[in-house]
């Protein structure tokens, strides 16, 4: 099959055409050996032509990790010999910012001897603003064929869809040769270029920058920031539960439906319990994976991704983030999985890793039945100041700071700690011009994502929940969970718990919650002999209330749940997206720190009541 | 075009006010000051300030038609002069 690379600089265009060119008959993967996504899919009319959509690049000399990534498997792509043709896409109202890359990519093709078309995309917006474009001017300047096209009305395609397959050029001007062209002289001509063809006028700034004004002004952008970050979290929260509700009840039916007719018990219990109970409370995630890849893609198609970027960049660098690490950490109050997702938009590879570092410690959703536990279990719901603030609600309150917190405090640490001349780098961002999202693109986007989720990250959380079932239902078939191997475990534990005032039970709770913490629930739940603990917690409460557990014990528990990294899936997907090193580093670090602060608090609270 | 011709540094013009870009100062990286001309703020061109959302968050500039936010450690490092364009180009 032979394969036609699509180019092009961010904001520019690429991925509306590249959808259009293919039809939105796209697969994405993680090509080997490299941290972005590169989607690739047969042409529309041209069904043995494959169209790669590489990562917007803004140049092909990499101010970043994943940049060079990207520009060596571009290089790496150019030697193929399957390749036969490059299209590199060009805003043509904005032309001042991509002929450098434009020129780089000709003197690049011309070293491979690819024939290279340059789509000048945005042709709608020439038109409707009444602006001037000369096409064949800049194909004359260039030396090689520029096509004006519109992605949005698809318009313009007509030379394309015969002459990449065919290894020809449309109207090919008189060849120039940039082969030799050093990058200081391909600047120069750039520059000479934009002035030569790029639209006059100013019309398009303007419009853009009256929507500006309100978004980025110090009192109505900060309010209109506050109220989109409300709808962020309303959808994540609110919108997509009713889904979550119908997945989760889908499983549970599916397994009311399947179980009985399974004659051996083992296997219906594995069926029960790893199948549809554990798998089944990893695909109840899929609903908000969706919702929350929707609606950063509203954010990022509309334009105010990269302006909530800038609101927030001056106050997260001084914990060593970045304006774009906001997004991802505000997910992570939902959930880790979509928030480790959202940190592939953080171009700095040293500054993702410290996002990667700061989202297992937001306070996500997972956490709430626990902290609603034992909140319930030690604080009491006195309300104080005529009934408007009560206790509980001030520990939650308390309890979600103190993750923030800790949260910001590591990525200060560990970036003061490992900070050199090379660490901090400067923010620059092109705002893009403020367009209405396309639905289509947006849906097939969060679909690809939630494939991604369950097929990547699903083999291996099924592998752990397989384990962690065995250990617990053998060796007497899952009749008493404390004389299970997990139980005898627990006791073996048992002194490591100790110290923060908690027997076997927690030991056991908390060993489980490693799978996902709202299983410290249900296996408290299970221990102490309580069916749907989940759904209805005062008879578990009062249960530990009588077992005479201390405050500072619950104190200790709620810290540590607040730090360690308890949650297989994160982990998983924290291997893939950053290693398998970072992955495991966190894990025991952030467990050690949680064993630590939670046995201060312990002695703190021990001391005072 | 050199820095011998600037007036002020990016990050000192107002809102709404024009400069031609002379050159980069050496606190900004070489990859960053290819990185910025291949944005356009190349030494010769006009660029204005747009926005000043203040509290020291990156400042807003316009070449053409195109926008760009920078922080301080890149704005207040590319030199520029308010002078007009064709006594900045001499």
């Amino acid at each position: 099959m032979r394969r036609v690379l699509l180019l092009g600089s961010p904001n520019s265009g690429k991925s509306s055409l590249f959808n259009r060119l293919t039809g939105l008959s796209q697969r994405v993967a993680n090509y080997p050996g490299i941290t972005v996504d590169v989607a690739s899919g047969p042409m529309v009319n041209l069904p043995d032509t494959e169209l790669v959509d590489f990562p917007g690049t803004y140049s092909l000399e990499p101010i970043s990790g994943e940049e060079a990534i990207a520009v060596s498997f571009l290089n790496e792509a150019l030697a193929d010999d399957h390749v036969s043709h490059v299209l590199c896409v060009a805003d043509a109202t904005r032309l001042e910012k991509c002929l450098h890359f434009i020129l780089q990519v000709i003197r690049e093709c011309q070293h491979h001897q690819k024939p290279v078309t340059i789509l000048a995309n945005m042709s709608d917006v020439i038109r409707d603003n009444q602006l001037q474009f000369d096409p064949a001017g800049l194909a004359a300047a260039l030396g090689v064929p520029v096509i004006s096209v519109s992605a949005k009305e698809s318009q313009g395609f007509e030379p394309l869809v015969e002459c990449p397959a065919e290894g020809a050029a449309p109207a090919t001007p008189p060849s120039r040769n940039w082969r030799e062209t050093p990058n200081e002289i391909l600047r120069g001509t750039a520059q000479q270029l934009a002035a030569q063809f790029s639209p006059k006028g100013d019309v398009l700034i303007n419009s853009q920058l009256r929507l500006d004004r309100f978004f980025l002004s110090t009192a109505l952008g900060g309010l209109a920031f506050f109220f989109i970050m409300f709808l962020f979290f309303q959808s994540i929260f609110t919108w997509s539960a009713p889904v979550m509700d119908a997945v989760e009840a889908l499983v549970s039916g599916l397994g009311e439906a399947v179980v009985p007719l399974i004659p051996n018990r083992v296997i219906a219990d594995f069926v029960a319990d790893a199948l549809f109970g554990g798998v089944g409370a990893f695909l109840v995630f899929v609903p908000q994976i969706f919702v929350l890849t929707l609606v950063i893609g509203i954010m990022e198609d509309s334009g105010y991704l990269a302006r909530a970027a800038l609101i927030c960049h001056r106050p997260l660098r001084v914990f060593g983030l970045t304006g774009k690490s906001f997004i991802p950490l505000l997910s992570g109050v939902a959930c880790a999985i979509p928030a480790i997702y959202a940190a592939r938009s953080v171009d700095s590879p040293r500054q993702r890793m410290m996002t990667y570092l700061a989202i297992p410690l937001m306070p996500c959703s997972a956490r709430l039945p626990v902290y609603a536990l034992l909140i319930a279990t030690f604080i009491s719901n006195d309300t104080i100041l005529f009934g408007l603030v009560g206790w509980q609600g001030l520990a939650l309150f308390f309890i979600y700071f103190f993750g923030m917190l800790v949260a910001l405090l590591v990525t200060g640490l560990v970036s003061k700690a490992s900070k050199n001349k090379h660490s901090e780098q400067p923010f620059v961002l092109e705002l893009p011009p403020y367009r209405l999202p396309t639905a289509k693109p947006l849906l097939r986007n969060a679909w690809n994502r939630c494939r991604q989720f369950v097929t990547q990250a699903g083999k291996i959380i099924l592998a752990v929940t397989m384990v962690v079932w065995v250990l617990g239902y053998f060796p007497n078939g899952g009749a008493d969970l404390g004389e299970s191997w997990l139980g005898t475990l627990g006791q073996f534990v048992e002194p490591v718990f100790a110290p923060l005032g908690l027997d076997w039970r927690y030991g056991i709770a908390i060993l489980t919650s490693f799978l996902a913490r709202e299983v410290f629930v249900g296996t408290l739940g299970t221990i102490f002999g309580i069916e749907g603990s989940e759904e209805n917690m005062l008879p578990l409460v009062d249960h530990i209330q009588a077992s005479g557990l201390p405050l500072g014990s619950g104190i200790a528990l709620l810290v540590f749940f607040a730090v360690a990294l308890q949650c297989v899936s994160t982990v998983v997907i924290l291997a893939r997206e950053g290693s398998t090193r970072l992955a495991l580093s966190m894990l025991l670090s952030y467990l050690v720190g949680a064993y630590l602060l939670s046995l201060i608090a312990f002695q703190i609270v021990s001391l005072l009541f | 075009m050199n820095n011998a011709l600037a007036d002020k540094a990016l990050w000192d013009l107002r809102p709404g006010e024009a400069a031609t870009v002379t050159g980069f100062g050496d606190a900004l990286s070489v990859s960053y000051q290819g990185r910025v001309m291949e944005f356009g703020f190349q030494p010769g061109t006009r660029v204005q300030c747009l926005l000043n959302p203040g509290f020291g968050a990156p400042r807003v500039y316009g070449i053409s038609n195109s926008v760009f936010s920078l922080d301080k450690e890149i704005a207040a490092a590319v030199f520029v002069t308010t002078r007009p364009p064709q006594e900045a180009s001499s």
